[in-house]
């Protein structure tokens, strides 16, 4: 019926219009609340280059919640990656710092999707336990012996111009471009998200759960590998984390991830997540502006914000949840 | 199977048997010196006090991590009401009522706005923990009162330890509280269908592990002698790997047992102390021994229990039973 | 007919010790529409699952075009030119309608890796158009969309594969009018096309007017195959439902025991679009059966009256003065409910007979401090373990070990274990053997005997009959008529009326 495909199609243009209004009135709010700072183009940049990374990984997550699975370790492989990046690098340049936060991504990510896939172990105690590995490797890396420090741990500045703009903007529409495509546009997405919308139809229709699973690990991986380019980019410097403090890393990205899942049915999830963390990322901004102390009272925000819209996410469940 | 002993209730016995066996000898006798299992027990009790009020949660399928944070906020605010009253026994109710009302919340917020409780306590993690270290900004650290300090002494605190696991063990396996939850946990629709209030019993056991919260805040302090910037950090991992380490699974049910809180606790702990006292004290190589042994024993647990495990926590996994296909369909699986 | 294209011969399937398929053989023409009847439970579903290669047989034979057909999965079964639209399986929410028709084999539209989603879309609006369904939104997910259009989507997915034969199992009870007409048309076009067409539908009438031969099947097994012009709805049902009443297992009286206290008095129930405004009250002692086709709302009522659904209208418990507004509220009042499905909604299966057992009596069992035994529990297990002969190792043994019937055993007899006045029973024999089934007629008989109300609900109508003192005959969620037992209580009578 194309005259009811028309106005369902002219419904939806009215709906992005008023959604990109609405954030285009709230960051003017935002500027004004702020003093006339927040749309200061330095300001968005700022904003713009802190997003980078965690917007990677949220779009790890949009590929990992999409079979069902959770890891908590990336917080761990995110801080040997990036570790891997500056040590190689401040050896060789440039690539190095590309090659050594991707190739650290990717093998860890994809050894805890083989743990995951062929343990049985709950994905996210798994997780934890790996979180826990990962952090002390990366204490014992740092740490000499005789506790001097092995290495210098922070990126030389010439090699971080990965993490400022342009670069860091045009890694993320490349990462946007090619994440888009992957989620919706190959098999190898598409059956991601069969597996786990529905388990049963999925395998019914011919799809192999397994190797399904480790084609996530791959995607995911090579997301998490980029994070920790920029991360090491953007930061210069990697603490170490331990105490599973790691976990901490994951929040954010984390949080992003849910914000965009709430508007999913409307818009295209690996669209929402670069908005959701631009958005949230400007309320942190303007948060700091307002003289709101970081590390406290956002983070305060930041969980009622999360519950709130798990609440408005979760209005049309029904059944069982656990 | 026709032992009465079930293959997946001896893995996380045989854990800890082994573990205590291997540091013994380890140390060189070490461990079994009085000071040593003391000292064994005496780190075991803040994760187990914390722990047996999420075993109530996880015996009903969702899991609480907001016990870390709820440690730090209650403990945190019961100790200032105390100094700012002047009155240090106001610090136990206090503590109680603050870590009571957080999983008050939690309980409301998961059973009646069915939002996961994975996502909610993402969620608390980081909200409670900003919150906490705002006041923790403005009042900073804060020290027992002194009509408070007898809570210090290491023999009070054994003594309460265990008047409080007694009853906790007590409402698990010999109550209804305790019956309902496994029940909610093995088959949430059947639970309903028998005429069990699952939406009360889920507030119940948020509350009741809230309150446990409360308790491992005073204990928390009396440990310490007061209130810390890390207080609580990370026990939520802490008590669900000691949960999950003694051999429950994540979905619950039949799984959960009291003993198995206890016994994961004291593995973890006899872990890392035993390596302590071998004289590996850089903790960090101990953080990943005990990773690495988790996975394994989870995986022991996991493949000894093999028929019953279902593939994940977030998702209802398939039913092992072939359903007939005039059969109505089990109502949708979740979202993760 | 014409040649045959499918053959079946001696197939046989079973789940654990009950039999869904014993000995089926079956023969489909080429162009022509056969429909599979017979009541829940008789097989039918079983059967085109077999052949769409969903379960395997366990043993027996099938040949498609001549050649030996032994499908391990529905991919199987789609390369040898045969696609099923399941009764249940649905479509998946998460991904668009366009994928959802090519799911599973969306490589073929990949270049280069990417898949080419416009030209899947065309494909699938192709398939769309060439079978005359009303289209979708084809780039939209589908957790949104209607159950109608969800079963377009599937509709379409099955055809996308240009299927010899189709299966279609009950496609157009979730379908409105004009959509079922425009299936009826697709069918015609399929049959004038030369190719084959398996439907199940429980609308009789439906059935007639679209298939060319029927199929009976009955407890797993085909009673007959008829040409459907030689047949007409009343001969079918008499086919479906006729069975000898063997007189041992049921009541031989026909004497209605309606005049005992009243335990229940339930008014003006109503679930939309389950049950609208359904009064009746049930008697100590007596045997109240609920019948009806499959969307009359006769499981709705059991739900509702142990308050399950959150229903408007007043369930009136008179031996304590209650109205009954929830099911904890219902256990409390001495009320039981043993629901259909019986390992998702009763059993927790992987827990032990013993758990399984005092999971109703927690409340009675309780002692001073809320204490529940160990021994008390224990021998309120026991007890029931011998009183209803459960076989079994022992009270510790988990219930995903017993056979269907000892499963229902425990069942059961952890509600008789109570000091019950009112048992709700929702289809109490389905999936058991005769044994166990001439045993639960006699535990409801007795459960009459000590007073108990029992209300049955059932699709199978010769047990409502065999067993009940008042019957309530359902259609489209209301109650349409009351028959007693000492009345016109026969299978002819009641069918008339459930149609």
């Amino acid at each position: 019926m194309p005259a009811n495909g028309e106005t369902r199609r002219m419904k939806n243009w009215v709906f992005y219009i008023i959604f990109a209004a609405v954030i285009a009135a709230v960051l003017v709010i935002f500027h004004f609340i702020s003093g006339r700072q927040f749309l200061d183009w330095s300001n968005v940049k700022g904003i713009i280059s802190r997003s980078a990374y965690p917007c990677f990984i949220a779009w790890g997550f949009c590929f990992l919640f999409a079979c069902g699975y959770t890891d908590m370790s990336i917080g761990g492989v995110v801080v040997l990656g990036s570790f891997a990046s500056c040590i190689l690098g401040n050896w060789f340049g440039l690539p190095g710092v590309i090659i050594g936060g991707l190739v650290v991504g990717l093998l860890l990510i994809f050894i805890n999707f083989l743990i995951f896939t062929y343990s049985g172990i709950p994905s996210w105690i798994a997780g934890i336990s790996l979180a826990m590995i990962y952090e002390a490797l990366a204490f014992l890396l740092k740490i000499s012996k005789g506790t001097k420090a092995l290495i210098s741990t922070s990126l030389a500045k010439e090699y971080r111009i990965l993490g400022q703009l342009p670069w860091c903007l045009i890694l993320l529409l490349i990462g946007f471009v090619i994440v888009y495509f992957i989620y919706n546009r190959t098999t190898v997405g598409l059956n991601i998200r069969a597996l786990g919308g529905n388990k049963d139809v999925a395998e019914k229709l011919g799809i192999n759960t397994k190797k399904t699973l480790l084609f996530v690990g791959l995607i995911a991986g090579i997301l998490v590998g980029v994070s920790c380019v920029l991360q090491q980019s953007y930061a210069g410097q990697t603490t170490v984390k331990t105490g599973l403090t790691s976990i901490n890393m994951i929040f954010q990205p984390l949080a992003i991830y849910l914000l965009a899942q709430i508007i999913r049915e409307r818009i295209n999830i690996v669209v929402c997540v670069p908005i959701c963390a631009f958005i949230l990322y400007s309320i942190f901004n303007l948060l700091t502006m307002l003289g709101v102390p970081s590390g406290t009272l956002q983070e305060a925000f930041l969980g009622a914000f999360i519950v709130i819209f798990g609440i408005i996410g979760s209005r049309k469940v029904k059944g069982v949840v656990k | 199977m026709k032992s009465r002993v079930k293959l997946s209730d001896l893995v996380p016995f045989i854990a800890f048997v082994v573990l205590f066996v291997f540091f013994s000898i380890g140390t060189k006798g070490k461990m079994l010196s009085s000071y040593s299992l003391k000292m064994l027990i005496e780190q075991s009790i803040l994760t187990i006090i914390s722990g047996c009020g999420v075993l109530f949660v996880v015996a009903q399928g969702s899991i609480d991590l907001t016990v870390g944070v709820n440690v730090a906020l209650s403990g945190v605010v019961a100790m200032h009401v105390a100094h700012v009253t002047g009155q240090g026994w106001l610090m136990v109710p206090v503590a109680l009522a603050v870590g009571l009302a957080m999983g008050l919340f939690n309980g409301f917020i998961v059973s009646k706005c069915h939002v996961p409780s994975f996502t909610l306590s993402i969620a608390m993690l980081i909200g409670v923990r900003g919150v906490v270290n705002f006041i923790q900004t403005k009042i900073g650290v804060e020290y027992v009162p002194q009509s408070m300090l007898f809570m210090t002494s290491s023999a009070f605190r054994i003594g309460a330890f265990f008047v409080i696991a007694i009853i906790m063990a007590y409402l698990f396996e010999f109550t209804k509280l305790g019956r309902y939850s496994r029940a909610i946990g093995e088959n949430e629709t059947t639970a309903r269908f028998v005429g069990v209030p699952v939406d009360r019993m889920k507030i119940a056991v948020f509350a009741l592990s809230g309150l446990m919260a409360g308790f491992g805040a005073l204990f928390s302090m009396a440990t310490v002698g007061g209130t810390t910037q890390t207080m609580g950090v990370f026990l939520e991992m802490k008590v669900a790997m000691g949960v999950f380490f003694g051999g429950v699974l994540v979905t619950g049910g039949s799984s959960a047992k009291f003993y198995k809180i206890i016994l994961g606790a004291l593995s973890i702990t006899i872990i890392v102390y035993g390596l302590s006292l071998m004289g590996m004290s850089d903790s960090h190589i101990s953080q990943s021994v005990e990773g690495g042994l988790l996975l394994v024993i989870l995986f022991l647990t996991i493949l000894a229990n093999r028929k019953k495990t279902r593939l994940e926590v977030l998702h209802d996994g398939p039913h092992d039973v072939p359903k007939s296909p005039d059969a109505p369909q089990a109502p949708e699986a979740p979202q993760a | 007919m014409s040649e045959s294209i499918l053959e079946i011969r001696g197939l046989n399937k079973h789940f654990g010790p009950t039999y869904a398929n014993r000995n089926i053989d079956f023969t489909l023409g080429r162009g022509e529409v056969h429909g599979l009847l017979g009541e829940n439970g008789s097989g039918k579903s079983t059967l085109l699952s077999q052949i769409a290669g969903l379960y395997r047989c366990d043993s027996g034979e099938m040949s498609v075009n001549g050649e030996k057909y032994d499908p391990h999965s529905p991919l199987d079964a789609n390369a040898r030119g045969i696609s099923m639209v399941m009764q249940e399986l649905g479509v998946i929410g998460s991904l668009p309608a366009g994928v959802n028709v090519f799911l599973g084999r969306t490589g073929q539209f990949s270049k280069g890796g990417i898949v080419d989603l416009g030209e899947m879309n065309r494909a699938a609006a192709a398939v769309f158009e060439k079978w005359e369904l009303p289209m979708p939104r084809l780039g939209r997910l589908t957790e949104g969309m209607s159950i109608e259009e969800r079963k377009m989507i599937e509709l379409a997915r099955a055809l996308s594969i240009d299927p010899e034969i189709l299966l279609l199992d009950e496609v157009t009870q979730s379908l409105s009018l004009n959509n079922r007409n425009r299936l009826y048309e697709l069918i015609a076009k399929f049959r004038d096309m030369g190719r084959s067409v398996i439907v199940i539908t429980h609308d009789i009438e439906e059935m007639v007017q679209i298939t060319d031969v029927i199929t009976v099947l009955r407890d797993g097994e085909v009673v007959g195959r008829v040409n459907t012009k030689d047949t007409d709805p009343d001969k079918l049902r008499m086919m479906m439902v006729g069975r000898n009443i063997s007189g041992d297992y049921y009541r031989d009286d026909n004497v209605p025991e309606c005049d005992g206290e009243t335990v229940l008095e339930v008014r003006g129930l109503s679930v939309p679009g389950e049950l609208e405004d359904v009064s009746f009250d049930v008697h100590a002692g007596e045997i109240l059966g609920f019948c009806g086709l499959s969307d009359a709302g006769i499981h709705s009522v059991g739900k509702a009256v142990f308050g399950l659904t959150g229903a408007a209208g007043t369930v009136h418990f008179l031996p304590t003065d209650a109205y009954i507004k929830s099911a904890p509220q219902a256990l409390a009042n001495h009320m039981g409910y043993v629901p259909k499905d019986r390992d998702n909604e009763a059993l927790m299966i992987h827990a032990n007979i013993r758990d399984n057992s005092v999971l109703p009596s927690v409340n009675e069992l309780k002692g001073p401090l809320g204490l529940l035994a160990p021994g008390k529990v224990s021998s309120l297990a026991d007890g029931i373990v011998k009183r209803f002969s459960v076989k079994t190792t022992g009270i510790r043994q988990p219930m995903d070990a017993l056979s269907g019937g000892n499963k229902q055993k425990v069942n059961l007899g952890r509600w008789l274990a109570k000091d019950l006045r009112l048992l709700i029973l929702d289809c109490p024999t389905r999936g058991v053997d005769v044994g166990v089934k001439a045993a639960i007629y006699s535990l409801m008989k007795e459960a009459k005997k000590t007073g108990i109300a029992v209300i049955l609900i059932s699709d199978e109508l010769t047990e409502v009959l065999g067993m009940a003192d008042r019957l309530l005959v359902m259609k489209d969620g209301r109650v349409t008529r009351e028959i007693r037992r000492d009345e016109d209580f026969t299978e002819q009578a009641v069918i008339g009326v459930m149609i």
